[in-house]
């Protein structure tokens, strides 16, 4: 039976639509959409989305056997079902990167270390705490303190010689810090590529403690595609001494979580007609 | 005019929110000499107190709006906060409306407020209601019968006159009739959970706290028809039964984050005293008999409530899963709450065996940080939804 399936991820950055259709094993990508927020209203821009890629399929409403959101999609209005981000971040990591067992999702507000196993089951999970000094939202404001376009970060950062790391967690004291560097002349690729360390350093440790020592760890969420990021991740898993892991990310990281949503729900649809169907026998 | 699930709610939120407690000083100035008797949870003899002429009033903790100072000055930090809310509403004079407390035998902690109140409110009406441990009709039932006869000669002697059979009986009718219609609401709420979500049904029964049985039945039934006109989509969310927060109330944006975050509750022991009694109580014959034999042999389980045979224990929440058609448990007690935190890991034990999925964690009544509750409730219906054997 072909099932087809929507997969919404609201993000506190931006708003992640994907289509799939399935058929036994077979699984298709019909359609994605990747919208920053920028002070709009997710769920207009969810709504927005899931037209879309619709739209882009040739496909109608009706065609639809099941609508999943995630992260902050709770509200969405004509949505089937909700997954929690972490459920579909191993799930989305399965998909593009089917050796990965954990995850790093790394978004706007907050890092998360996931373990899992091959089917996308969590085993286990270690998120940052309130601080945002490991997140997306504060990379982004010292990128614009230092003039820096978003694009330019990563190979600005691997450029450099001379790593200056802030000397605190707190996003507030680490800006403070940042502001003091610029004041000393510290070059802007090694503040990049200090800050890139400093964060790597806390998502490591995350790792650490999900009990992982071995495999494939997929980057996911909004912070994938940070070349120096990811660079710095590969150093710090260096210095923490999980030697036997290997850090990567995938073009599509990004909609990890509309993946594994849209994936789950072909899931649940699935499974909710066995149901159906044992308790109609 | 019919009211509006709209008109319901709104005033069922304002009764919720009102810790003044105007509904019941409205009550009471509608006739001169009215009075009004609190309780607190989980179970008193409503009907002693309504046959006696008086409104029985819920009074379950001052939740998270109201800021709680002096009632701190008397409890060790290691107490649940139920009882520092509940003395800070006395102390300043919101209880005031009320002509005497009844305290069931609950915890150790309530028996000791009990105590307070005698001590600080010395014109009020103060009274421990003990509860049979022994479910023989000759023995727990006779010391039964006993208390509230005591009460009911008490509440007579505070009415200015005796409470008759005749009145009890009529009382017990009006209960059942209430009980009825709040297991229909609840019987409801188990069928359609996406029609009438927990956070609607629990400000229904908090509203039927501070009203009469004979206004709280009405708005039952209008609530329950109004919702049925409404159309709200089903979603795909595991349903649970939420357990453990028979005494201090979770705040209301703790359920509402349960129910966002994958969960459709389809049973729960809020407000139990308007589910304790599990059947009809006969309205014709003896009626502390009937009282006293309804709560030996026809009541329902939680953890202050002592449990005869070891094979007993459990039978209630097995029950509550069963008719809901429940796919897990979310265990939610009040921090510091001895009995449901000493009940929960029998509780577990007995779901293990059972393969019943279950997660647990602590709130106060005025907790206000709902994203470890959310991420919690979240992966629990994950992972019922995706990893159950069902």
């Amino acid at each position: 039976m072909t099932i087809t399936t929507i997969g919404i991820d609201i993000g506190s950055g931006a708003v992640k639509t994907v289509l799939f259709r399935q058929d036994g094993g077979n699984i298709e990508w019909l359609a994605k959409r990747v919208e920053r927020i920028r002070s709009r209203d997710p769920q207009e821009l969810a709504l927005a989305g899931y037209n879309e890629v619709l739209e882009e399929a040739k496909l109608k409403p009706a065609d639809l056997q099941y609508v999943a959101t995630t992260g902050e999609g709770e509200n969405v209005k004509f949505a089937t079902g909700h997954f929690y981000s972490m459920t579909t971040h191993a799930r989305g990591a399965i998909y593009l990167c089917p050796e990965a067992r954990a995850v790093i999702d790394i978004g706007a507000l907050n890092g998360r270390a996931i373990f899992i196993d091959e089917r996308g089951k969590v085993l286990a999970s270690k998120m940052t705490s309130q601080c945002a000094s490991g997140s997306g939202q504060f990379l982004e404001n010292i990128a614009r303190y230092l003039g820096v376009a978003i694009e330019e970060i990563g190979p600005l950062s691997q450029s450099s010689k001379d790593p200056e790391k802030p000397s605190s967690i707190c996003a507030v004291l680490a800006e403070t810090d940042v502001i003091n560097m610029v004041s000393r002349g510290i070059a802007t690729q090694d503040i990049l590529k200090g800050i890139h360390l400093s964060m790597a350093s806390r998502l490591a440790k995350l790792l650490k403690v999900t009990g992982i020592n071995q495999g494939t760890v997929l980057l996911t969420g909004g912070l994938a595609l940070d070349t120096g990021l990811l660079a710095a991740l590969r150093e710090e898993l260096v210095n923490e001494k999980i030697t036997g892991i290997e850090a990567r990310n995938h073009t599509d990281s990004i909609s990890a979580g509309a993946i594994g949503a849209a994936l789950w729900g072909a899931f649940r649809f699935d499974r909710l007609r066995q149901l159906e169907q044992r308790a109609a026998a | 005019m019919v009211p509006t699930l709209k008109d319901i709610m709104a005033r069922c939120e304002a009764l919720f929110e009102d810790l003044h407690f105007n509904a019941v000083k409205e009550w009471k100035a509608a006739v001169p000499g009215r009075k009004a008797i609190g309780f607190m949870p989980v179970y008193v003899p409503r009907e002693i107190v309504h046959a006696a002429g008086m409104l029985p009033v819920g009074i379950f903790g001052g939740g998270d709006q109201m800021e709680v100072i002096q009632g701190d000055a008397y409890y060790q930090s290691y107490i649940c906060r139920i009882p520092r809310s509940t003395l800070e509403m006395g102390l300043t004079g919101r209880l005031d409306c009320l002509d005497g407390m009844l305290f069931p035998s609950l915890c150790d902690v309530i028996r000791n407020l009990s105590g307070m109140w005698q001590v600080l409110f010395k014109d009020k009406y103060v009274r421990y209601i003990d509860v049979p441990h022994n479910y023989l009709d000759s023995v727990g039932g006779e010391f039964y019968i006993q208390e509230m006869q005591t009460l009911r000669e008490d509440l007579g002697r505070i009415a200015g006159k005796p409470i008759s059979d005749e009145a009890l009986n009529a009382s017990i009718a009006v209960y059942n009739e209430n009980r009825r219609a709040v297991q229909d609401l609840y019987a409801y709420r188990a069928q359609k959970p996406w029609q009438a979500p927990t956070a609607e049904v629990y400000l229904v029964i908090r509203a039927g706290m501070v009203l009469p049985p004979e206004e709280h039945t009405p708005l039952v039934r209008a609530y329950l028809a109004a919702v049925d006109l409404e159309d709200r989509p089903k979603r795909d969310k595991a349903r649970v039964v939420l357990t453990g927060s028979f005494c201090e109330q979770p705040p209301l944006s703790l359920i509402k984050s349960i129910e966002m975050a994958g969960c459709y509750v389809v049973d729960d022991d809020f407000g139990l005293i308007m589910r304790w009694l599990l059947d009809e109580v006969p309205a014709d014959g003896n009626p502390l008999e009937e009282l006293s034999k309804a709560y030996l042999h026809r009541s329902a389980q939680q953890a202050s409530k002592f449990d005869e045979k070891k094979e007993d224990k459990g039978k209630y929440l097995l029950h509550q899963i069963k008719q809901g058609g429940a796919e897990g448990v979310i265990f939610a007690a009040a921090s510091f709450c001895d009995p449901a935190l000493l009940e929960r890991p029998m509780l577990q034990d007995i779901l293990s065996k059972q393969k019943i999925p279950y997660t647990a964690f602590k709130f106060a009544e005025n907790t206000g940080q709902m994203a470890p509750i959310r991420e919690q409730a979240g992966t629990f219906a994950d992972s019922i939804k995706l990893w159950s054997d069902a």
